[in-house]
C-alpha cells in the first residue's frame, strides 16, 4: 500500500539552520521539497563553489578505491575529518599514488601481452641462438606469412636469391597457428634492396618489442626471454604496494567518502531551503506518523526557536506527494514486479498485494504440476541459499517458491506429476484439464472475468478517493454492465436460468446511455475493450494445455525410442526443456495479464519516488 | 477425407496467427533490442511489446482446440 504522507514547513533563525539540517539528516524522514513561495531565492556562489570543491574530492576519493580495488562496505559510517583541507589534499596524493601504480602495471601487462605475441616466433629460431652470423653487421627481417601460404614463400625466395643472389640467407617454420615464421638475414649492402622488395610485394615486417635496444631480434632474444620472466615479479612488487596503501587507507577512504557524500547531501538539501537574512524555512514530506516524533525530535534539540508545522491539503496539494511502498512482509517481494513499472501517483492504488496473489496462482494454473512444481521450489531454494536479505536476488527466491507451491497445489488439483505421470503414484485429478478442455477454457475466462471485475473496483475506488466522482461512477457502470453482459450470455446459453436472459439484456440497454452520459463515447471503446481483456485470459488454458500435452509427450518417449534406456534419457530432456518453457512462458504471460489487462483498468502511474534526507550508504 | 478438412482447418487457425506473430516479433523484437542497448530500465516494456502478439497464435491455438473439439476429430 502507499504511505500516508504528511507535508510541513519547519522555520527557525537563519544561524541555526546548518544544525538544523544536520538533525534532520540523522532523523533520515523528510522527503525535502522546495517551498512555495513567490520570491526568487538567490544563488549561493559559497555554496556553488563547496560544492565544487566537495565533488572534486570525492572523485579523488572514488578514483583511489577503484584503482586500490577497495570492495564496496555498506557499514561504513561518516568519519568527519579533522582538518578538510588536510584531508582533500591526503586524498589528492593517495589518487596520484593509486594511480601511478595503476598505469605502471598496466604498463607491464602492455609489455607482457607484447612479448608473448612474439614469443612463438623468436622460439621457432632459437636454435641459432649463438651461432655465428654469417654476416654480422647485417640486418635481419622478420615476416609472418598466413596459413597456406607457402607458394607465397617459394615466390619470395626465388625474387630475394634473383635480386641479391649470394648476400642473402632465408629461413623458414611452421608455427603452431599454421602461419609461417620467416626469417630473412641479409648483408648490410642488400639490406636496402630486400626491404624494398618486401615493401613491393606487400609484405609486412614484424617490427622489433620496443624496449630492447636493438633491431636485430635474434641478437635480443636473450634479453627478451629474461624480461619476460621479471615482469611477474615487478607486477607482484607492484601488487604488494598496492595492497600495503590499500591497508594504510581504504578505511580512512571509505569514511570520507561516506562524509563527502553526506555533505553533498546536505547542500541538495540547502538549495531547497528558503533562507532570508535572520530566518530560513522549508518544506518537506514525511510519512504522517513520522510527523509528531520528528516534532519532538526538533523541539528536544532547538527548543522553540525552531517550529515544525503541518500544511493542510490547501497548501500542499496531495498529487505532488511522494510516494513510498509499505506492504506486509508476505506481498514485499512481488514489490520487484511492480517497480519494473513507474511507481504509482500518490493517492491512487498500490498493485502489489494483488500481484502477490493473482502471480503465483496464474502461474500455479498454467504449469499446474508437482514435479515441475518441486524442481521450482529448489531452483527457488537455492537461489535463498545463495541471496543475502533485501536484494533482488532473494526477492526473486521468494517469489519463485511461491509460485512453485501454486504449481504444486495446482498439480495436486489436476493430478498432474510430469504430465500423465500422477496416477502412477496415485494422484487422482480433482479437475482433469486434460480431457476437459472446454471446462478449463471456461476455467481461465472466468478468472479473466473475477480480475477484470477486481480491475474496475480499484479504479474506481481510486477515482473516488481522488475526488473523481463521474469517473468513479463511469468505472461502476461498466462493471455492472460487463456482468449483466456475461450473466446475459450465460443465460442465453443455458448454463444459467434461461429465465435470466431478458431481465439482465434489457439491464444492459439501460446502462449503455447511463455509460455515454458519464463518459462519453470513448467509454463504449472501453468496455468493448475490456470484454476483449477478458477473452485474454484464454493464454491460461492454451500455455496449460500446452504444457500438459508437451509433458505427455516427454513420456510417450519412453516407450517409442525401441531401447527403454534411450528412451527414459530423451525423456529426461524433453522434461527438462519442458520445464524451462514452464518457467518463462507462464512468468511472461502472467506478467503480461497484469501489466496490460489488469493495471490497465486502475494503474495510474508518475509517482516521485520517497527520497527523505539522510546518511549515505554504500548500497544507496 | 472429413477428417482431413478438419484436421487443415485446425492447422490453419494455429498456422496463419503463428506466422502473423512470428511476422509482428520479427519487427518488434530488432526494435526493442535497439531500445534496450540505448535504454535498459525500458526492458519491462520491451517484455509487454513482444509478449503482445502472442495473444494472435494463442487464440489461435484456443480457436483449434474448439474446431478438434466440437468436431470430434
Amino acid at each position: 500500500m502507499i504511505v500516508r504522507m504528511a507535508r510541513v514547513r519547519i522555520a527557525g533563525p537563519r544561524p541555526r539552520l546548518d544544525a538544523v539540517l544536520a538533525e534532520l539528516q540523522d532523523a533520515g524522514v523528510l522527503h525535502f521539497d522546495r517551498p512555495r513561495l513567490p520570491e526568487v531565492v538567490p544563488a549561493d556562489g559559497a555554496v556553488a563553489r563547496q560544492r565544487r570543491h566537495l565533488e572534486r574530492c570525492l572523485r579523488d576519493v572514488a578514483t583511489s578505491l577503484e584503482r586500490l580495488q577497495v570492495p564496496a562496505a555498506p557499514g561504513v559510517v561518516s568519519d568527519p575529518p579533522a582538518a578538510l583541507p588536510r584531508a582533500v589534499r591526503r586524498a589528492r596524493r593517495v589518487r596520484r599514488h593509486a594511480e601511478r601504480l595503476h598505469l605502471s602495471q598496466a604498463a607491464l601487462e602492455d609489455e607482457r601481452m607484447l612479448l608473448l605475441r612474439y614469443r612463438e616466433f623468436f622460439q621457432a629460431f632459437e636454435s641459432l641462438v649463438g651461432q655465428e652470423l654469417t654476416w654480422p653487421d647485417g640486418q635481419a627481417f622478420y615476416v609472418v606469412l598466413r596459413a597456406g601460404a607457402e607458394n607465397a614463400l617459394g615466390a619470395l625466395t626465388q625474387s630475394l636469391q634473383a635480386t641479391v643472389s649470394g648476400e642473402v640467407e632465408v629461413l623458414h617454420r611452421e608455427l603452431s597457428t599454421g602461419e609461417w615464421a620467416v626469417l630473412i638475414l641479409a648483408s648490410s649492402g642488400a639490406a636496402v634492396k630486400v626491404a624494398e622488395l618486401l615493401s613491393a610485394s606487400r609484405i609486412d615486417e614484424l617490427p622489433a618489442p620496443p624496449g630492447l635496444g636493438t633491431s636485430n631480434l635474434l641478437r635480443a632474444l636473450p634479453g627478451l626471454k629474461a624480461r619476460l620472466a621479471a615482469i611477474p615479479a615487478e607486477i607482484a612488487t607492484i601488487d604488494a604496494e598496492r595492497a600495503a596503501l590499500r591497508r594504510d587507507v581504504s578505511g580512512w577512504l571509505c569514511g570520507l567518502q561516506a562524509f563527502l557524500r553526506d555533505r553533498l547531501l546536505l547542500l541538495d538539501a540547502r538549495a531547497r531551503v528558503h533562507a532570508a537574512q535572520h530566518l530560513f524555512l522549508l518544506e518537506g514530506w514525511l510519512p504522517a506518523a513520522d510527523v509528531a516524533p520528528l516534532e519532538r525530535r526538533l523541539q528536544a534539540a532547538f527548543g522553540p526557536e525552531v517550529v515544525v508545522a503541518a500544511i493542510g491539503k490547501e497548501q500542499g496539494a496531495a498529487a505532488d506527494a511522494p510516494v513510498a511502498l509499505h506492504n506486509p512482509a508476505i506481498f514485499r517481494p512481488f514489490e520487484m514486479l511492480t517497480r519494473t513499472l513507474p511507481l504509482p501517483r500518490y493517492g491512487t492504488i498500490d498493485p502489489t498485494p494483488f500481484v502477490a496473489i493473482f502471480f503465483p496462482a496464474f502461474f500455479g494454473v498454467m504449469l499446474g504440476d508437482v514435479g515441475y512444481g518441486l524442481m521450482l521450489a529448489i531452483v527457488a531454494g537455492l537461489l535463498r541459499l545463495k541471496s543475502r536479505p533485501g536484494t533482488m536476488l532473494r526477492s526473486g527466491s521468494m517469489v519463485a517458491m511461491a509460485c512453485a507451491s501454486s504449481a504444486v497445489v495446482f498439480g495436486i488439483l489436476f493430478g498432474e506429476l510430469f504430465g500423465s505421470l500422477g496416477h502412477l503414484v496415485g494422484l487422482r485429478p480433482i479437475f482433469n484439464r486434460e480431457e476437459a478442455p472446454m471446462s478449463f477454457l471456461g476455467l481461465a475466462i472466468a478468472i479473466g472475468g473475477v480480475h477484470i471485475l477486481l480491475g474496475l473496483v480499484l479504479a474506481s475506488v481510486s477515482a473516488w478517493r481522488r475526488g473523481r466522482r463521474r469517473e468513479a461512477m463511469g468505472r461502476g457502470v461498466t462493471l455492472a454492465m460487463l456482468v449483466f453482459t456475461a450473466t446475459a450470455l450465460l443465460a442465453a446459453l443455458r448454463v444459467l436460468p434461461p429465465g435470466l436472459f431478458t431481465p439482465f439484456a434489457v439491464a444492459v440497454l439501460v446502462a449503455f446511455p447511463v455509460l455515454v452520459a458519464l463518459e462519453g463515447v470513448v467509454a463504449v471503446i472501453e468496455l468493448l475493450s475490456a470484454f476483449g481483456h477478458v477473452l485474454s485470459y484464454a493464454r491460461i488454458m492454451a500455455l496449460g494445455t500446452a504444457s500438459l500435452m508437451l509433458a505427455v509427450v516427454a513420456n510417450q518417449l519412453v516407450g517409442a525410442m525401441g531401447s527403454v534406456l534411450v528412451g527414459v534419457v530423451f525423456a529426461l530432456l524433453f522434461h527438462l526443456v519442458n520445464f524451462a518453457i514452464g518457467l518463462f512462458s507462464p512468468t511472461i504471460h502472467a506478467l503480461r495479464l497484469h501489466y496490460v489487462e489488469f493495471f490497465g483498468q486502475f494503474f495510474s502511474p508518475g509517482g516521485a519516488e520517497y527520497r527523505p534526507l539522510g546518511h549515505w550508504h554504500a548500497s544507496s | 477425407m472429413e477428417i482431413a478438412l478438419i484436421a487443415f482447418a485446425a492447422a490453419l487457425a494455429i498456422g496463419v496467427p503463428a506466422l502473423a506473430t512470428a511476422w509482428a516479433q520479427g519487427r518488434i523484437g530488432p526494435a526493442a533490442a535497439a531500445s534496450l542497448a540505448e535504454k535498459p530500465e525500458l526492458s519491462t516494456t520491451a517484455i509487454i511489446l513482444i509478449a503482445i502478439p502472442e495473444t494472435m497464435v494463442i487464440l489461435g491455438f484456443v480457436v483449434a482446440v474448439l474446431i478438434l473439439l466440437r468436431t470430434g476429430a
